[in-house]
């Protein structure tokens, strides 16, 4: 990794906003003057924690009426626009509604483990915040395993999830439960398949190290790797639960999912973590295939936090357009397109990853020539990829499923109706106007 | 590695691990058990940090919360809650607790009396790099047949949890027949009672 | 006093004692595989205790095996599992002193 003594941080005073790791320097040296040094890190991690906490929380409350006036204007509606100017308030009220609400609890739950997981969920979703670099030397820690660490802490959300849906001992909360389980492990495969794909390029699993190689080829990943990008976006929402790919808490089929047993300020917190988790998986998206904090020298002049959010609003855009537009798909339709589109796709680019890699490193190709046209080739073959997707393994057209499997074969409908008439002798039911 | 808050960090990880296993033999629901279970691998995933083993241990979150645990919840939910049993054997926790402490004994005796010779200060750095390059030129071939294991067993279990269709109708049957012994309906377990025929319906 | 290797190694003993005791009196094929990992986890926390407190050429090896005992460990975990399946499925228990058939 370079020196970037320089980058960022002119002044290098406390005051210097471009670079708020002067502030945590700061204190880490006044704190090293008296007290031990173990003091030192325990207290700048509170601090950042508190810090992305006190940014995060009224973040949230604001992306809430965000989302709900973006998604009203999708559908052609107003959206809240009752409590304060423009319904700015409405948010606020949800959440006084939220918290003054009675905390039920079901006589046969599973007691400690259903009053766990709204504690529990908090933890991934917080720790990840931890490892996402706000700039060249701005984050809370920059692991040099961050791409595992970040893919191990979401991992670790599934578990809670699954708590909360079969501690609630109810039907659909377990349902939700077992669907979201299944969802995201194996939507797990094409995200670690993309982000490999980047770990293998740029010959670093640290995040920070992964924007760096960004800035020094002046190349962002989503022009190098555009399938793997659009994999990662696709895999990131279906592991967030948002509409396209929200069958774990799908409220026509399953009334609420794994929260379905969740009243009050329990439910208040899945919701909060979810938005909150939608927001981090934007920033990440921005950073590993937007440039991150990075954008062609503007660093220099705008602070890099600011850089890093305004790309974040932009994916975070993208999702409540994704959320807005496209109908809730099946659980069938979910698994198919992640084990039949994106891994093989993912899976291709790795290949091509490898082998350009490999032209870079040991050919000794020059990057200044070698990159465009291996970003020329990618997109080409992203295309190629997926026109080839469309035209042979296009999903099967809708059909009778073979066997009704919930059912006996002619419990409910026309037939049935006939043939219990039937078989009561009465006379004929007519149904249909015929 | 002397000061407080390494000590603090050793023992209270230590003691959630040995906590949550000791907890594990004491539960006797086994969706508790795997829940303590996940507690001791994160007190492990700890006690690596302490090691300064980072890769080693993100790599435990990952395989062991992650996946493991996950793949054994999942196992239990599809046996019925009569088999989520997790008690002791009367029979055989005697002696198994004899051998045990006799393994205790002897481990404990080889591991304070040995002299394990030099304690080296500095840390192993890139460890992710250090353990990938070795995995691809010294250690090739275990690494090769590791692939090759994974993949057997990724066969080998779908292969042993397939179900086929007249199997399938076997196990409904059977399930249907314990239902019509005790004829209560476990709430957790979506099992659709299959429907009456038209034969029986008729009659 | 100074936490050195012995503590971890007491500790991994400790561990591997309890997850053996677990393996061994279990009635339910789950519980008895849940043993199996805490042992083969105390293993590994042995390894990594030697990996930092041993010699230079130790400290990567040790971490190689680690990561190899991980995988063999979910392979394993897979295999049981539906094992665990399968046995349920033709027996309709997963108790395993009821899982008898060749005592004749």
């Amino acid at each position: 990794m370079t020196d970037l003594a320089g980058i960022g941080s002119v002044l290098g005073a406390w005051y210097d906003f471009r670079d708020l790791n002067n502030l945590q320097r700061l204190i880490t040296e006044w704190i090293a003057d008296w007290g031990p040094d173990w003091l030192a890190s325990i207290i700048t991690g509170v601090l950042g924690a508190l810090g992305i906490l006190g940014v995060i929380g009224p973040t949230l409350l604001i992306l809430i009426w965000v989302e709900r006036k973006v998604i009203a204007r999708f559908q052609q509606r107003y959206g809240p626009n009752r409590v304060g100017p423009k319904g700015l308030l409405q948010p606020v009220a949800d959440a006084v509604k939220l918290i003054l609400k009675e905390q039920l609890a079901p006589r046969a739950a599973d007691k400690l483990i259903f009053f766990l997981p709204p504690v529990l969920v908090f933890i991934p979703g917080i720790l990840i915040w931890g490892v996402l670099p706000f700039g060249p030397r701005m984050s809370v820690a920059d692991l040099n395993v961050g791409v595992l660490f970040l893919l191990a802490v979401s991992g670790t959300a599934v578990l809670v999830l699954f708590m909360a849906g079969w501690a609630s001992n109810n039907k659909y909360a377990l349902f939700g439960a077992m669907r979201a389980v299944a969802m995201s492990i194996s939507y797990e495969v094409p995200m670690v398949l993309a982000l490999l794909t980047l770990v293998v390029f740029s010959g670093t699993m640290s995040i920070n190290g992964i924007v760096q190689w960004q800035q020094q080829e002046d190349v962002i990943f989503i022009l190098l790797f555009p399938l793997s990008a659009i994999a990662f976006f696709f895999a990131a929402s279906a592991e967030l639960n948002r509409t396209p790919a929200d069958i774990s808490e799908a409220e026509s089929e399953i009334v609420a999912g794994y929260h379905t047993e969740y009243s009050g300020m329990r439910f208040g917190l899945f919701y909060a973590v979810e938005l909150g988790n939608t927001l981090v998986v934007s920033a990440f998206i921005a950073t590993f295939f937007l440039g991150g904090w990075w954008l062609w020298g503007l660093d220099q002049w705008v602070p890099s936090w600011v850089i890093l959010l305004a790309k974040t609003g932009a994916v975070y855009f993208l999702l409540i357009w994704t959320r807005g537009t496209l109908p809730r798909l099946r659980v069938d339709q979910l698994m198919g397109f992640c084990w039949k589109a994106l891994v093989p796709a993912t899976l291709l680019f790795v290949v091509v990853a490898f082998v350009e890699r490999t032209l870079l490193i040991s050919e000794g190709w020059d990057t200044t020539v070698a990159l465009p046209i291996m970003a020329v080739f990618n997109i080409a073959l992203s295309l190629g990829a997926v026109m080839l997707f469309a035209r042979v393994a296009r999903p099967a057209p809708l059909r009778r499923p073979a066997r009704i499997r919930m059912a006996g074969s002619d419990i409910g409908g026309l037939n049935a109706a006939r043939e219990v008439a039937a078989r009561r002798e009465e006379p004929q039911l007519q149904v249909g106007g015929d | 590695m002397s000061d407080f808050g390494f000590h603090l960090a050793f023992w209270s990880l230590a003691a959630m691990t040995i906590g949550g296993a000791s907890m594990i033999v004491v539960s006797r629901n086994l969706i508790h058990a795997v829940i303590w279970l996940v507690l001791s691998m994160l007190g492990i995933a700890g006690l690596y940090l302490t090691l300064s083993a980072e890769f080693i241990a993100v790599v435990q979150v990952l395989i062991y919360v992650g996946a493991i645990s996950v793949l054994m919840l999942f196992a239990i939910m599809l046996t019925p809650r009569a088999e989520r049993d997790n008690s002791q054997h009367i029979k055989t926790a005697g002696p198994a607790g004899v051998v045990v402490i006799m393994v205790m004994i002897a481990t404990m005796w080889v591991a304070i009396d040995t002299d394990w010779g030099a304690v080296r200060e500095a840390a192993l750095t890139e460890q992710a790099r250090l353990i990938g390059e070795s995995l691809i030129k010294h250690y090739i071939l275990p690494f090769e047949i590791g692939a090759v294991l994974l993949t057997a067993a990724l066969v080998g279990a779908i292969a042993l949890a397939r179900q086929d269709d007249e199997d399938a109708a076997v196990h409904a049957a059977s399930l249907q027949a314990e239902l019509d012994d005790d004829g209560s309906v476990d709430p957790v377990d979506v099992v659709d009672p299959p429907l009456p025929t038209d034969g029986e319906a008729s009659t | 006093m100074i936490i050195g290797l012995e503590h971890y190694l007491v500790l991994g003993a400790l561990l591997f004692c309890i997850g053996f005791f677990i393996a061994l009196s279990k009635k339910n094929a789950v519980g008895v595989l849940i043993g199996v990992e805490l042992m083969l986890n105390a293993v590994n926390l042995t390894l990594v205790a030697f990996s930092r407190f041993g010699t230079a050429e130790v400290a990567l090896s040790t971490q190689v095996f680690v990561v190899f005992i991980i995988a063999v460990a979910a392979a394993e975990v897979a295999v049981g599992l539906a094992l665990a399946l399968v046995v349920y499925r033709n027996r309709q228990t997963i108790s395993v002193d009821r899982t008898t058939l060749l005592k004749g």
